[in-house]
């Protein structure tokens, strides 16, 4: 067991009326990929700056490095890189202008090629910010994250808002930073990307922290259950599942139903063959983040305006 | 405090500053505008066509024949003073005069009694009252100087019979429009770059969430505020040097620059780049804290002096205009630029100080990086 880099106690944000945060407790092992998940509005970047020391807590305890966020801001900042929310720099600076800007600020005497070639914006290095794509700009940003050789890695939503292509492409990089060493702490809403990257996952819904493990122990501790998906079937094989006393319904045109244990599952198939229900084509598989998070607080992860984006 | 840090920044400031067009323009042609206009509108008076304002107390032909000399010289249009009139430095004040000659009583007698070689010789004297503030007054005793040395050569080729008395400043607070208005321009455009400069960065860059990246740096606050005060002060130093070149090649106006006048410009910068900051730590919105900028601004513009002379205002504005404090950058230039008036420059130079301390201050205290 590698030692924690990142605990925080029983943390509460309170704004008037509302409790942002609302005592959670969590601990981020040295060297593993941390992944802060929930939706919108339900804490996450709150929390996240509170570790980054940009916002006071109402109470609770955060430690990071073995030093207090209220005490030892200084030497924190020294030895953390923060990717911030909506992340965007100087407009009429290029590339590595802004690199070496952000180096300068930490006094650091930051390998701006070895940067650039990390993050892979060599070939952009002198285009000015206001020209690149979203996708080159969050590269810019963790970049400029990396400029003091950070301990720790904070990345907030570091893919919303781009393509699936750039958002695999800053998967690359951070998957990169995991290779080096690099305790990353990661919030995001996307189910997706914290199943790629995470070592760990916490689940935030309304301030509060409502699973906290590997993506594998939170999939096998709340769901027995596999889904096995018949494809192009008709109402039959929903009467058959139901007749096994099956949970099954329609999606999308297939059948989904959810079988526990291996025995089930064959004996499901069986029945199939032996009432010679025809069927294009199945798939097995474990119930996903997404559905964790739906069966945990009836919430969708990520609403419909998201995905349209 | 450290100083890389402060340089990375003002580098970058200035790097946006010159890629951005538009904000050149802004800094740099805005002032030239304003002071042709201006200047041209209120410039009308016709100083330049060089009118001469001469009493003849001599009662003999020598003042009379030098004064038709002058007037035929074409230079100079005579404007002559009753000899009963008194004048001194109260009476050229009260008719808005900036040049006077006057021919003593003798001077006919003095001149006769060289040409005599009676007496042992010696020149005879014609006193000069003119205002030091002003460019044409200045021209004007030059141009008198060497059209009585002319007439000297046609006198006698020997000896000096008539010269120049040491010339009398009147030390006139009666300032040629021009003078009054490149130091109000010039605190005025400082003001205004120093104030929209602080408000436009920092709201833009608090927009752009840049505000939050730096929170997560070693930079610190003070640094910061330091940094941007620099920048501004860059910025200042430009718009002068224009105003200040324009002022020379339009209006010919030769001001005194010296450490006072750069004193009132850093004063002004830090002034108004504070209380930039401070606005932009109480109204967060960008339109909102611009508004708030102008609402600053305008009375400052308008009250304290910068267009106008004061002594145009009425009472009660008057009184206003001593709480403002570019009415102590506009006061202190124009005594440090224009009338050499110490105790007018240390008195505004006080108490610009101690506002723009305590702006600072506050900006530094008031203002944290931190949402919260």
């Amino acid at each position: 067991m590698g030692e924690d880099v990142i605990i925080v106690k029983d943390l509460v944000k309170v704004y008037g009326e509302l409790r942002a945060v609302d005592g959670i407790s969590f601990e981020v092992e040295k060297g593993e990929v941390f992944a802060f998940l929930g939706p919108n509005g339900a804490g996450k970047t709150t929390t996240v700056e509170m570790i980054e020391t940009i916002r006071t807590p109402t109470s609770g305890e955060i430690d990071i490095l073995g030093m207090d966020v209220r005490k030892d801001r200084t030497e924190i900042l020294k030895r953390i890189g923060v990717l911030p929310q909506e992340f965007s720099s100087f407009d009429r600076l290029t590339v590595r202008e802004t690199i070496v800007y952000y180096g300068r600020l930490f006094c650091a005497d930051c390998n701006v090629d070895h940067l650039l070639k990390l993050v892979d914006l060599e070939k952009h290095k002198d285009m000015l910010y206001m020209n690149l794509s979203g996708g080159l700009k969050q590269r810019v940003g963790i970049a400029v994250a990396l400029v003091n050789d950070p301990e720790i890695v904070f990345l907030d939503e570091p893919t919303t808002g781009l393509d699936p292509r750039a958002r695999h492409d800053v998967w690359e990089v951070i998957k990169g930073l995991k290779k080096q060493g690099k305790t990353i702490f990661l919030t995001t809403h996307y189910m997706e990307e914290a199943e790629v990257l995470a070592d760990y996952i916490g689940i935030i819904s309304k301030g509060k922290i409502i699973a906290y493990g590997t993506t594998q122990e939170l999939i096998d501790k709340h769901f027995q259950h596999v889904h096995v998906t018949i494809k192009g079937a008709g109402t039959n094989v929903l009467a058959v599942a139901k007749a096994m006393e099956f949970k099954a319904k329609a999606e999308n045109g297939n059948i989904v139903v959810e079988a526990v244990g291996n025995d089930q599952i064959i004996d499901f198939l069986g029945q199939l063959k032996a009432r010679n229900v025809k069927f294009e084509g199945m798939d097995i598989r474990k119930p996903n983040l997404e559905e964790l998070f739906l069966m945990l607080t009836g919430e969708e992860l990520v609403t419909e305006d998201e995905v349209k984006e | 405090m450290n100083l890389n840090r402060i340089f990375a920044n003002v580098v970058v400031d200035l790097k946006h500053f010159y890629r951005e067009k538009s904000t050149v323009f802004f800094v740099l042609l805005f002032p030239i505008l304003l002071i042709l206009l201006f200047g041209f509108i209120f410039q009308g008076q016709g100083d330049l066509s060089y009118d001469l304002t001469v009493q003849n107390l001599d009662d003999g032909p020598f003042g009379e024949a030098l004064l038709t000399n002058i007037s035929y010289s074409g230079i100079f249009t005579l404007d002559e003073v009753d000899p009963d009139i008194t004048v001194d430095v109260q009476y050229i004040e009260d008719n808005s005069i900036n040049t006077v000659l006057i021919i003593p009583v003798g001077f006919s007698d003095g001149i006769l009694s060289l040409l005599d070689n009676s007496t042992p010789p010696a020149p005879v004297p014609l006193t000069i009252y003119y205002d030091p503030s002003n460019s044409a007054a200045q021209s004007k005793v030059q141009i008198l100087g060497s059209l009585i040395g002319y007439m000297n050569k046609q006198l006698a080729n020997t000896t000096d019979y008539i010269y120049l008395d040491q010339p009398i400043s009147t030390a006139s607070e009666d300032l040629e429009y021009i003078d009054f208005f490149v130091p109000g321009i010039i605190a005025m455009s400082v003001m205004s770059s120093s104030l929209f400069g602080t408000v436009g960065i920092n709201t833009e860059l608090r927009q752009k969430g840049i505000l939050r990246k730096l929170a997560t740096t070693p930079l610190t606050r003070p640094e910061w505020l330091l940094s941007n005060i620099m920048y501004q002060f860059i910025m200042a130093l430009m718009s002068t040097s224009v105003i200040l070149l324009v002022g020379f090649l339009v209006f010919g106006l030769v001001p005194h620059i010296g450490p006072f006048m750069f004193l009132f410009i850093v004063l002004n910068v830090f002034s108004f780049a504070g209380i930039g900051m401070l606005i932009t730590r109480f109204v967060k919105e960008a339109e909102s804290a611009q508004a708030a900028a102008n609402a600053v601004m305008f009375p400052m513009m308008f009250l304290s002096g910068t267009f106008f002379p004061l002594e145009m205002m009425p009472d009660f504005l008057k009184i206003i205009a001593q709480f403002l404090p570019l009415y102590y950058v506009n006061e202190g230039l124009r005594a440090s630029m224009i009338t050499m008036n110490n105790s007018t420059i240390l008195l505004s130079a006080g108490v610009i100080l101690a506002f723009a301390i305590i702006v600072f201050i506050l900006g530094v205290l008031l203002t944290t990086w931190k949402d919260d």
